[in-house]
């Protein structure tokens, strides 16, 4: 009986095409898309070559510090190479910013000054890199300064003015600032979109269960009442059906896991074990949430899947599948919010897995979500147990 | 008039989604248009900074700080490793600066001392760790040659302070600007799922409609019934447009009084044509009640997604714009990111715009093209 | 023991809503045996308390002589069910729903399967095995829900308004199958506000109002109760007031009613009523299309009870 009922509650459930839709290709479908649009964010975030223009007059040819500073802030072969740098007049100047060919040009009269369209960070470097070159040549016109002085008042007649200040400027250029990266390699925030998709499908796949079930149950289906009078144990029935819809939340978990990695390339960290770990833990919440919505709403399917969507939408939206920034503020201001939300602790989960060295993030998010499912049985088993309505 | 009115009882059925798509519309209008500093004068943009000083703040050390704290944003975080770590891995902050125990005495004994940054590295943080790179390498440099603290920072101070004069060309209002094309991409996703999702509805229950209820239009024709559904469907599709409009009124304010404006309207409105004569393609297409949620899903984050309207266009990898360039959605985008850049508005200038107008209702004659080919195929089977 | 259902003082509750009152009623070995009553008379209810799948305040049923509960699965086995709604599975056809169904009673395959295509052939689905619910008409579909419900052969079988909605030829083939049932030896309980149906099929009838019996017996015995015997309707044109008060005074005649061009006369006693009338009407010189007399139905035993037809 067991077999028998789950054999065909799993292939109702695989011929039910709105499910699979939803289910199964909606969450590759999401995912395809967030890959096609957030996959070049992170590098649209790194510093670009700034496109600038410096006007050529006699103030800037006599300047040796400036033209030499800019040349190699835009020798292509710099690793830190910072411009792109057009040598022009300033009328073409002037037509290179109109037609937004440069972001500014810069132009040495008495001091340097900045022609910009508007404010923003590669505009902030242009005037900041202008300024310190400008920091620079006043440092070295002091320190030589200094040297000569100290030279003349050691009595030395012969000096080498220009030794000198080569030196000065030498050692200011070899100066190194003594930095040390220590933030953690895996730092890519879009991976949270995909994380909270494989949230939302978890929970999504509570659907699964509940329609199975659903067709169990005397109170809720016609379907139900049949089988409720058959001589078969309802523990039995409800057990069977629920694992059909968690073996099929399973396998469609199953192939999303497939798609995002091998073809969207999620980074999902190097535990495996426990990813899949989290992946089936995830889905049993969902199945579970699926159970409770089931088993305690009393209305007709297409209400109780739209009560699971919406919950599931919720939480996925409060862990940041709409803005990753809403999971942060979330977690930032009102924690509580996210440690009660499935959806984020699967998410949670799954960027401590990524993010984190250490393993207590995760385990507490997986701890919550069996916790969480352990209610959801809990509010269904005491509608579950009834055997006899007061109406059906 | 019963055409119409049993239109608006299938309106009324759909409802929810309708105003859920526009509560998705307020919700990101607002969410993502918070920023809101008015630059015609030249605004340095500051890095998300956050310093944790395990030294004592006085001398060198509280200087060092100052400079930090003067150039960047200080954000205000827990000082909890875990904390910390969410905050850099979500960019609540760039660049995190520790400034180790002894740092004071260490520099000062010329031990050039190591600080340990996070970053993030985006440009933000580029940037950061270019001033902080410039701080310390002033201050080594006269570190050498100034042995007495006080005016030691003087110096450092001294030589930091020099300004460089900026000069703005734009007098355009960017800011607001921005949030207007911010608005009309996101609309690009609320104008056409809501077209879709109703039309197709409207569509689908019609079908029904006919067969059960053949008595209430069998004193009008077949041709004219359609007509009138037809615009009916267009009816809706305006008022829409125009609740739109006026929403944004609200949410942007001023600038959408402008020529600006005006211009985002008219694109806005020319692509709500469209995404009715999409709307009807699909319609005639998909017959399923039960199909409608997930086609007007697929067909309208879908656009969404590869024509920036979430992500910005300059974002999003090049392959992706090729293909946006097959949607109709893609031209509308690209025209509320040009509206937003027009400096001057003469024939020139407004030329593109008027092209990509062009295309998307060429776009739009497609689409009748085909809803016709295919209602024609219909009949005769 | 020929008594299947034994049922005393049954009381079901719904909120404000008394759906059952005090019942009493038996169910007969191998009789087909018809609760008749209107929309919300308690009969689906009745059914879901003796299934044991609505609880009720009061009162005790018995099957096969045994106390009915949730867990009574050797009484389950031998119970089929056949809903007022089309209960199968959308996802499944034909015969994957007769085997769902079936296979909830029947363990062996080799029977299940034999089972199953006895009971196609009885309502006549052998050549739509493939086809999935979407594709059947309503009346293919109430066939297999019936099909769904009997499948597993069962000793005692309900049919909850089967032939709601459903087509003459789907009909037919239903009252059919179910004579056949009985005829293999199963007891049927048979509900439904079809009097017509009940005139056919049914061995006695129970005729049930606001959770009440109101009347039991068998159709001609219930037929007594009613004060009528005989309706002659005549189909005739301007019928002139003082011919009506006329026929009002003839022997026997309970009420004369004319609406339109249709004359109704009920009378108490049903002899040569038909010919009485047919010669006054020449006398007088009335010219009438059609004329022809009925038995009365249990539809004017339910209306002589309760006031009200059973139809809505």
């Amino acid at each position: 009986m067991f077999i028998h009922n789950f054999k065909y509650t799993l292939k109702a459930l695989f011929r039910n095409k709105m499910l699979i839709f939803w289910t199964y290709l909606f969450p590759i479908i999401l995912g395809t898309f967030f890959n096609l649009a957030f996959s070049n964010i992170e590098n649209s975030e790194k510093l670009e070559i700034i496109k600038i223009a410096i006007v050529e007059n006699d103030k800037l040819k006599s300047n040796t510090i400036f033209q030499e500073a800019f040349e190699t802030l835009s020798d292509e072969e710099n690793e830190d190479r910072l411009f792109s740098t057009q040598y022009v007049s300033e009328e073409e100047a002037k037509q290179l910013l109109q037609n937004n060919e440069i972001i500014g040009y810069m132009i040495l009269e008495e001091e340097p000054k900045i022609i910009i369209q508007s404010s923003g960070i590669n505009e902030t470097i242009l005037k900041y890199v202008t300024e310190e070159i400008m920091q620079n040549t006043k440092m070295i016109n002091e320190l030589a300064e200094n040297e000569i002085q100290a030279e003349i008042a050691i009595g030395n007649i012969s000096i080498d003015y220009h030794k000198i200040y080569q030196n000065v400027r030498e050692t200011i250029q070899q100066e190194e600032a003594n930095i040390k990266n220590i933030a953690k390699s895996n730092l890519s925030y879009t991976m949270i979109e995909f994380y909270t998709l494989i949230a939302m499908s978890c929970l999504y796949g509570g659907i699964l269960g509940m329609v199975a079930i659903n067709q169990k149950l005397a109170n809720m289906s016609d379907n139900g009442k049949r089988v409720s009078i058959a001589p078969t144990k309802k523990g039995k029935v409800v057990l069977s059906s629920l694992l059909a819809g968690y073996i099929a939340q399973i396998i469609g978990l199953a192939i999303l896991f497939a798609y995002t990695i091998l073809v969207l390339k999620v980074d999902f960290g190097t535990n495996l074990p426990l990813i899949l770990l989290l992946g089936i833990v995830g889905s049993l919440a969902g199945l579970t949430m699926g159970l409770a919505i089931g088993t305690v709403v009393k209305a007709n399917e297409g209400l109780k899947t739209g009560i699971l969507i919406s919950v599931t939408m919720l939480g996925s939206f409060l862990s940041g599948m709409m803005g990753i920034t809403m999971k942060y503020i979330i977690d930032k201001n009102l924690p509580i919010l996210n440690q009660i939300n499935p959806a984020n602790m699967i998410t949670d989960g799954f960027y401590a897995l990524y993010y984190y060295d250490t393993l207590d993030r995760f385990y507490f998010n997986l701890v919550s979500l069996l916790l969480f499912s352990g209610i959801m049985l809990i509010i269904s088993y005491t509608s579950l147990r009834r055997q006899k309505y007061d109406s059906i | 008039m019963t055409v119409f009115r049993a239109f608006l009882r299938v309106l009324n059925k759909g409802k929810a989604t309708i105003i859920l798509y526009t509560i998705i519309l307020i919700f990101f209008g607002i969410f993502n248009m918070q920023t809101s500093e008015n630059s015609t004068n030249f605004v340095a943009s500051k890095p998300d900074i956050l310093i944790i000083n395990q030294d004592k703040e006085e001398g060198i050390t509280k200087n060092l700080m100052d400079y930090l704290k003067e150039n960047s944003q200080i954000v205000e975080i827990k000082e909890e490793e875990q904390a910390i770590d969410d905050a850099l891995f979500y960019r609540d902050v760039n660049y995190i600066v520790y400034i180790p125990k002894n740092y004071r005495q260490d520099f000062l004994a010329g031990k050039n001392p190591e600080i340990q940054i996070k970053s993030t590295g985006d440009y933000q943080a580029s940037f950061a760790q270019m001033m902080l790179e410039r701080y310390i390498k002033v201050a080594n440099s006269y570190q050498n040659n100034i042995k007495e603290e006080t005016q030691l920072i003087q110096k450092i101070n001294e030589t930091l302070a020099k300004q460089t004069e900026v000069e703005i060309t734009s007098q355009l209002d960017t800011d607001h600007l921005s949030k207007a094309t911010f608005y009309y991409n996101f609309a690009n996703y609320s104008l056409l799922a809501g077209c879709v999702f109703v039309i197709c509805l409207v569509l689908a229950s019609f079908k029904d409609y006919k067969i059960t209820k053949r008595t209430m239009v069998s004193s009008m024709s077949y041709q004219e019934f359609n007509r009138k559904l037809l615009l009916s469907n267009c009816l809706f599709a305006v008022v829409l447009w125009i609740f739109y409009g006026l929403l944004s009124l609200v949410l942007i304010g001023e600038v959408m009084f402008s020529i600006h404006g005006l211009i985002y309207l008219v694109n806005s409105f020319v692509f709500t044509l469209c995404a009715v004569t999409i709307a009807f393609l699909i319609g005639n297409l998909i017959q399923n009640k039960n199909a409608i949620n997930g086609i007007v899903n697929v067909v309208a984050l879908g656009s969404c997604f590869l024509c920036g309207a979430f992500v910005p266009m300059d974002w999003l990898p090049d392959y992706v714009l090729k293909i946006a360039h097959i949607l109709p959605s893609y031209y509308y985008i690209k025209n509320n990111e040009w509206i937003k850049e027009l400096e001057t508005i003469n024939y020139e200038t407004l030329k593109p715009i008027f092209q990509n107008l062009i295309i998307i209702l060429l776009f739009a004659s497609l689409f009748v093209f085909m809803t016709n080919m295919i209602s024609k195929r219909k009949q005769k089977t | 023991m020929d008594k299947i259902i034994q049922i005393k003082n049954l009381t079901k509750q719904y909120k404000d809503l008394k759906a059952i009152d005090n019942l009493t009623m038996e169910v007969r070995k191998e009789e087909i045996l018809g609760l008749l009553g209107p929309n919300g008379s308690g009969k689906s209810t009745t059914i879901n308390c003796i299934l044991s799948l609505l609880n009720f305040e009061q009162g005790e049923i018995k099957i096969f002589g045994k106390e009915m509960k949730p867990d009574s699965y050797d009484i389950k086995a031998k119970i089929g069910m056949v809903f007022q709604e089309v209960a199968v599975l959308e996802e499944l056809t034909v015969q994957e729903n007769m085997d769902y169904f079936c296979g909830l009673y029947i363990k062996d395959k080799k029977t299940r399967q034999q089972y199953i295509n006895e009971a196609i052939e009885l309502v006549g689905l052998e050549e739509f095995r493939k086809f999935y619910p979407k594709q059947l008409s309503g009346g293919l579909l109430r066939r297999l829900n019936i099909a769904c419900g009997i499948a597993h052969k069962p000793e005692l079988i309900f049919l909850d308004e089967p032939t709601v909605a459903v087509d003459p030829q789907s009909r037919n083939h239903i009252l059919d199958g179910i004579q056949k049932l009985r005829d293999r030896g199963a007891t049927i309980v048979y509900t439904t506000h079809y009097m017509e149906e009940v005139e056919i099929i049914c061995d006695r009838v129970i005729i049930l109002d606001k959770g009440k019996v109101l009347a039991s017996g068998t159709t001609d015995e219930l037929k007594e109760l009613a004060k009528i015997e005989e309706k002659i309707t005549v189909e005739v044109n301007n019928l002139q007031p003082q011919y009506l008060e006329k026929i009002k005074k003839f022997e026997s005649v309970d009420k004369v009613e004319y609406h339109g061009n249709i004359l109704l006369i009920t009378y108490q006693k049903g002899k040569n009523n038909m010919l009485d009338l047919m010669d006054y009407l020449k006398k007088e010189n009335i010219k009438y299309n059609k004329i022809y007399s009925e038995r009365p139905t249990l539809n004017d035993v339910f209306l002589e009870l309760t006031g009200k037809e059973l139809r809505d």
